[in-house]
């Protein structure tokens, strides 16, 4: 399909048709989305909608392995490569709820993320850019930091990761004391290269900064275009949810 | 092999143990090197006495710390036997004065031992207000299935504190059968029980630590570490019984199951005086798949994700 092999071209990812299964239910249905180089792309959608599903495929976990459709990064159809792979060819993610790791600290993690040798400054630098002090670097990534802290610690290490593409899970969740501006600086810091970011979000506000967007509902994309078309169309059809009785619109992360 | 060689290569492996190890040998270090029941190297200072006789089996030792004496520098003992097969039985008693503060790095060393017997009987006295850690780090080699049996039994006095470490994550375990009981028999005395293991091929990893908290206002905590791979056993006993007013303990015990290895952890906390409390968590399994995900999300592999986590929790 010459549609096909345009989008294949201009985009860095391209997820072509996926649908992942999870005991038994479509979590991901029909899923297609592309993200250019250099852009921040927004997937926008409530709880529940499957974006975090989304991020694992593309990720390559093996339990959201698409039962059917394709992913391409950089031209090459990455649909059967594990983690390891698309993390070493230039794919990342800063998960939702990022695991804990007794005894490691924040600067043995921060140098995994680098994958060579990285100087105290660089480091100091990354932690710094999510207004953490550099006495963070000899504590560790376990239990004793609090949701927030760790947060910020993982936005740090995909940051100093590099990759051509950095996908953010629910990124601005946990880390109320940094302001947009500053959290939509650094993930512009992110595109710098030609290099891409996939935000997935469930506050419109945040989706508004991206680029381009697309809204997803119940596991499916049901709308694809500028951000701010996106947001007007979530402000004034998802919230209240036509499906879900829900006053208010409010999401829990 | 000549005393000298003997003496020189356990002093080289021990130097790769950590804990500045490399000061065994130093005029103005505390140490003791025995190999199987011989002394082949000690020093001594001011504020410790070593009595130490060498019996059939290994030796005899009574070690103390006199009153008052604050030991900056940590004593350093080295138990080691590099020969493939035999026994070594060591008997101790250390008694830590009155205000006296110590640390004791004791570094054990069987890096060929294949039919092997390591005992050790150990018996710590701490007096009023001093402050004793007791650390034992083992390196065993790759093959071989030494039995290990450390016994101790510690009594604390008084807002005294004691400090106990076990880690035996290099070369393999072989059968290992520890007991540690601990008597916090002082008013605000202090207990803290670390163990760190990694269980290998058949391995059979046993603790045991128990925990008497009789004096008023003790505390106590006891973590375990143990990963085990292969077909390796391991079992956890933690007791801690808060047993007088004000008295704290937690037991908090982690054991990681790899391959077809089988783990048992069993944390008992009685609280046997009403206004004592006492705590604990334990979780056996395998690493969490988020965990392992989350390291290869990063470029490592499935394995160098876990050596990097398992690396973490026995550290
Ligand atoms: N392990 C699982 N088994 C079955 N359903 C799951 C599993 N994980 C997630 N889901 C379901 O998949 C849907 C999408 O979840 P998720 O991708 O986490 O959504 P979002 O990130 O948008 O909040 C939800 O309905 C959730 O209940
Ligand atoms: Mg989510």
């Amino acid at each position: 399909m010459i549609w096909g092999e345009n989008k294949l071209k201009e985009s860095l990812l391209y997820v072509d048709d996926i649908t992942v299964m999870r005991e038994e239910k479509e979590v991901l249905k029909d899923v297609s989305i592309k993200v250019l180089p250099g852009e921040i792309t927004g997937i926008l959608g409530r709880n529940g909608a499957g974006k975090s599903s989304l991020a694992y495929a593309v990720m390559g976990l093996p339990n959201y392995k698409p039962k059917k459709g394709a992913m391409y990064f950089r031209g090459q159809d990455i649909t059967n490569w594990g983690i390891t792979e698309r993390a070493r060819a230039g794919i990342t993610l800063a998960w939702q709820h990022p695991a804990r790791y007794e005894g490691i600290s924040v600067a043995e993690y921060l140098k995994i993320s680098s994958r060579k040798e990285i100087d105290v400054r660089k480091m100091e630098e990354a932690l710094n850019l999510v207004q953490l002090e550099s006495s963070y670097l000899s504590r560790k990534v376990d239990k004793s930091l609090s949701g927030g802290e760790r947060k910020r610690i993982e936005l740090a290490s995909v940051y100093l990761m590099n990759s051509q593409l950095t996908i953010l899970d629910e990124p601005d969740s946990g880390v109320d004391l940094l302001a947009m501006a500053d959290i939509i600086s650094l993930f512009r810091k992110m595109t710098e290269n030609g290099r891409s970011v996939l935000i997935i979000t469930h506050r419109e506000d945040v989706a508004s900064q991206c680029d381009r967007s697309y809204l997803m509902c119940s596991g499916e994309i049901v709308l694809e275009g500028t951000a701010e078309a996106v947001r007007r169309y979530f402000l004034s059809q998802c919230i209240p949810c036509p499906e879900h009785k829900d006053e208010t619109g409010e999401t829990q992360e | 092999m000549k005393v000298v060689e003997e003496y020189s290569q356990l002093l080289e492996i021990a130097s790769r143990t950590g804990g500045g190890a490399s000061a065994l040998g130093d005029k103005d270090t505390v140490y003791m090197v025995v190999h199987a029941n011989k002394i082949i190297g000690k020093n001594i200072l001011p504020g410790v006495e070593i009595d130490a006789v060498e019996t059939a089996e290994g030796i005899d030792a009574v070690i103390t710390v006199t009153k008052g004496t604050i030991i900056e520098k940590p004593v350093h003992m080295c138990f080691g036997h590099l020969g493939h097969e035999g026994k070594q039985v060591i008997k101790s008693k250390m008694v830590i004065e009155d205000g006296a503060r110590a640390e004791f790095l004791a570094h054990c060393i069987f890096p060929n031992a294949v039919e092997f017997l390591h005992a050790m009987e150990g018996e710590i006295q701490i007096g009023e207000n001093a402050s004793f850690a007791y650390r034992e780090v083992h390196v065993h080699g790759r093959e071989g299935k030494i039995k290990v049996r450390p016994k101790s039994k510690v009594v604390v006095g008084g807002n005294s504190s004691y400090i106990g470490d076990f880690t035996l994550v290099e070369g393999r375990v072989g059968d290992l059968d520890i007991e540690i009981e601990v008597e916090a028999r002082g008013a605000h005395s202090h207990v803290d029980i670390r163990s760190k293991i990694y269980g290998k091929y058949d391995d059979i990893c046993k603790i045991k630590d128990v925990i008497l908290l009789n004096g008023e206002g003790s505390s106590a905590l006891v973590k375990a570490r143990v990963v085990l791979k292969d077909e390796s056993k391991g079992s956890f006993l933690g007791l801690v019984d808060g047993a007088a007013a004000g008295a704290r303990g937690h037991v908090d015990c982690t054991e990681v199951v790899q391959g077809r290895a089988v783990a048992e952890a069993s944390p008992v906390v009685r609280a046997s005086h009403p206004e004592a409390e006492v705590t604990h968590e334990a979780a056996i399994g395998r690493i969490a798949d988020e965990k392992i995900e989350g390291l290869m999300a990063k470029g490592l592999s499935e394995e160098e994700s876990i050596e990097v986590i398992v690396s973490g929790l026995l550290r």
